[in-house]
C-alpha cells in the first residue's frame, strides 16, 4: 500500500510537469459537478430547514429540547441503536465465521439468507415481521402447533418485537465487510498458531480478531448511524409507544402541525448523526475502508 | 481459501458459531416465507396459515392500477435517479484519484459517504420545505429523483473507487507522457477499467432507490405513489392479500434479475482470471 501510494504520488509529477494546466482542467470537470450537486442538494435543504425552524414565534430549538416526548425519543433511539449495533456486530461476526468454516450445505444456506435479505426490499421484510408478530400471526401458530402456548402472544408493537427485525435488516451491512476480512486472513499465521499449540481462544484473540477488528468497527459505525435514522421498521413494529426521533418528527409535521419544531428536530437529528459519523470517521478511518 | 486452517484454529468453538449462524439465518428466511405463503390464500384478508391455494391475488394485483401505476412510478424514479448517481458518483471517484493533497482526498471521501449517515426523515423534511418555498419546482417527481440520487451516490462511489484502486497506477502517467489529454485518458484508460464496477454500482443504486420509502412519503406528488409507499399505506389499512401478493411478485423479480446479474458478473470475473493466468503462463 505504502509503495503504491508513493508511486502514485511520484509518477504524475514527473509525467505532468510540462502540462500543468491539464491538472486544473481535469479537476474542474471531474470534481466540480458532483460538488455542485452536493452543495445544492445538501446545502439548500439544510438552509430551508433552518429557515423553517426560525420561522415560528418562539425558539423552536429550545422548545424541542424541553419537550419530554422528544427527549425520551432521543434516549430511546440511542439505546435502540446501541443495542442493535452491538448485537448486529456480534451475530454478524459469528455469521461470517460460519460462512467461512461451515460445511458446503450450511454455506449455501447462509449465503442464500443473506442474499434474500439484500435483494428484497426493506418494506417486504418489515411486512414479513409484522405478519409474524401479530397477536394471532405466524409465530403464534407455530407455538400453538408445538403446544407451547394457547393464548395469543402480545409482542407486536413492543421493543422486543423491534430488535429481531432491526438486527435482520442491518445484518448484511455487518456480515459482508467482516466476511471479506475473514476471507483475507493469512493462512500461514493460522497454521503457525495451530502448530505452536494455541487453543481456539488464543487463536481467535491473537490471529483472527486483530485482522477483522477494523472491519467490525466500520460495520458497527455504519449500522449505528443508520439505526439512528430508522423509520419504517419502528413505525410498523414498534408502535406509538416506541417512537424513534424520526417518528416524533413526522408527528410534529403531520399531527401537531408544528413545522418549525419539526424542522428544528430534523436539524438536531441530522447534526447529531453526522457529528457522530464524522468523529467515528476521524477515530476509526471508516470512509477510507469504504471508499 | 482460509477455511481449513481457520476451522482447525477455531477448534471446538465451531459448534456454537455454526449454531448461532444457523439460528440467525432463520431471521432472514422465516419472515420472507410468511409473506410468500400468505399471498396464495383464498380468503379476502391475510391469514397464516393460508387457506387454500390460488393465484387469485396475483392476477388481482396485476390488474389493479393502484399497484401497477405505483410499480411504473418506481421504475421511472429509480431509472432517473440511478443515471444521476452513477454519473456523479463516477466523476467523484475519478476526481479522487487525481487529487494530490492527502487532506483534500480525505474530506472528499468523507463527503461522498456522508449521505449514508443522513437520517432519511430529516432529509425528506428538508427537501419538502424546499419544495414549499420554491414554487417553480412544482408538484412533480423532480425533487424526489434528485434526493434519491443523493442517497444512492455513496454506493456507486464506493464501488467505482474500489475498482479504481485495483488499477495499475502507472497507466495514467504513461498515457499522459505519451501526450494523451485528460478526457482521452478518462475515456480510453479509466472507463474501460471501471465499466464493470460502474454497472455493479448502477444495479445497487437502482435497488436502493427502488426500495427507499421515506423520501416518497414526503415528496411524492398528490395522488402519485411509489411501490414502497403503496406497500406502506396498504400495510396500515386492512391487511388485504394484495399486499403480500405484490411483495412476493416484486421480490421474485428482484431475486431473478439480481441473481442473473451476479451470475453473469461472476462468470466474467472468472473468465478474466483465466485469461490473466493464461497470459502469465504463455
Amino acid at each position: 500500500m505504502a509503495v503504491e501510494e508513493a508511486v502514485a504520488a511520484a509518477l504524475p509529477d514527473t509525467g505532468r510537469r510540462g502540462r500543468a494546466p491539464d491538472g486544473a482542467g481535469e479537476r474542474r470537470w471531474l470534481l466540480w459537478p458532483p460538488l455542485a450537486f452536493f452543495a445544492l442538494l445538501l446545502g439548500v435543504p439544510l438552509a430551508a430547514l433552518l429557515r423553517q425552524a426560525l420561522s415560528g414565534e418562539g425558539n423552536a430549538f429550545a422548545e424541542s429540547v424541553r419537550m419530554s416526548v422528544f427527549v425520551d425519543a432521543v434516549g430511546r433511539t440511542l439505546l435502540l441503536a446501541a443495542v442493535a449495533t452491538a448485537a448486529t456486530v456480534l451475530i454478524g461476526t459469528c455469521y461470517a465465521l460460519a460462512v467461512a468454516i461451515g460445511p458446503a450445505w450450511l454455506k449455501a444456506l447462509l449465503m442464500g439468507g443473506l442474499l434474500i435479505s439484500l435483494w428484497t426490499s426493506i418494506m417486504v421484510r418489515t411486512i414479513g415481521w409484522m405478519l409474524l408478530e401479530l397477536p394471532t400471526g405466524a409465530l403464534y401458530w407455530l407455538l400453538e402447533k408445538a403446544h407451547l402456548r394457547t393464548e395469543p402472544i402480545d409482542i407486536y408493537q413492543t421493543t422486543g418485537a423491534l430488535y429481531p427485525a432491526m438486527i435482520a435488516v442491518m445484518l448484511p451491512f455487518a456480515v459482508l465487510p467482516i466476511l471479506a476480512a475473514i476471507l483475507g486472513l493469512d493462512r500461514e499465521q493460522l497454521n503457525a498458531a495451530t502448530v505452536f499449540g494455541a487453543g481456539p481462544v488464543l487463536t481467535f484473540g491473537a490471529v483472527v480478531l486483530p485482522a477483522i477488528r477494523q472491519a467490525m468497527i466500520s460495520a458497527g459505525v455504519l449500522v449505528f448511524v443508520m439505526s439512528l435514522g430508522f423509520y419504517v421498521t419502528p413505525l410498523l413494529l414498534g408502535g406509538p409507544s416506541n417512537m424513534t426521533v424520526s417518528g416524533i418528527i413526522n408527528g410534529q409535521l403531520n399531527n401537531a402541525n408544528r413545522a418549525d419544531v419539526g424542522a428544528a428536530m430534523s436539524l438536531l437529528l441530522v447534526g447529531g448523526t453526522v457529528a457522530i459519523y464524522l468523529v467515528a470517521d476521524r477515530l476509526f478511518k471508516v470512509s477510507e475502508r469504504w471508499g | 481459501m482460509v477455511d481449513s486452517p481457520l476451522r482447525r484454529g477455531i477448534g471446538w468453538w465451531r459448534l456454537p458459531v455454526l449454531g448461532v449462524a444457523l439460528l440467525t439465518s432463520l431471521l432472514f428466511y422465516v419472515p420472507f416465507l410468511v409473506v410468500v405463503a400468505t399471498s396464495w390464500t383464498e380468503t379476502s384478508f391475510i391469514i397464516f396459515p393460508p387457506q387454500g391455494f390460488s393465484p387469485t391475488w396475483y392476477s388481482d394485483v396485476l390488474q389493479d392500477p393502484q399497484w401497477t401505476d405505483a410499480f411504473k412510478v418506481s421504475l421511472r424514479v429509480s431509472a432517473a435517479g440511478t443515471v444521476i448517481s452513477v454519473v456523479l458518483g463516477t466523476l467523484g471517484a475519478l476526481a479522487l484519484t487525481r487529487l494530490r493533497s492527502r487532506t483534500a482526498r480525505r474530506w472528499i471521501r468523507t463527503l461522498f459517504i456522508v449521505p449514508m449517515a443522513i437520517p432519511p426523515v430529516a432529509y425528506a423534511v428538508g427537501l419538502y420545505s424546499v419544495n414549499l418555498e420554491v414554487a417553480a419546482l412544482g408538484d412533480n417527481l423532480a425533487l424526489l429523483i434528485l434526493g434519491e440520487a443523493l442517497l444512492a451516490m455513496p454506493y456507486v462511489f464506493v464501488m467505482v473507487s474500489s475498482g479504481l484502486s485495483q488499477a495499475d497506477p502507472a497507466l495514467r502517467p504513461a498515457a499522459s507522457t505519451l501526450g494523451a489529454s485528460w478526457p482521452l485518458i478518462v475515456w480510453r484508460i479509466d472507463l474501460p477499467m471501471i465499466a464493470g464496477h460502474m454497472l455493479a454500482g448502477a444495479v445497487f443504486a437502482f435497488a436502493v432507490i427502488f426500495d427507499e420509502v421515506v423520501l416518497s412519503v414526503f415528496l411524492a406528488p398528490v395522488g402519485v405513489k411509489t411501490l414502497p409507499l403503496q406497500m406502506l399505506d396498504a400495510s396500515q389499512e386492512a391487511l388485504s392479500p394484495q399486499l403480500t401478493a405484490a411483495s412476493t411478485l416484486v421480490s421474485m423479480l428482484a431475486v431473478l434479475l439480481l441473481g442473473a446479474f451476479s451470475l453473469y458478473s461472476n462468470r466474467r470475473a472468472a473468465r478474466a482470471r483465466r485469461r490473466a493466468r493464461k497470459a502469465t503462463t504463455a
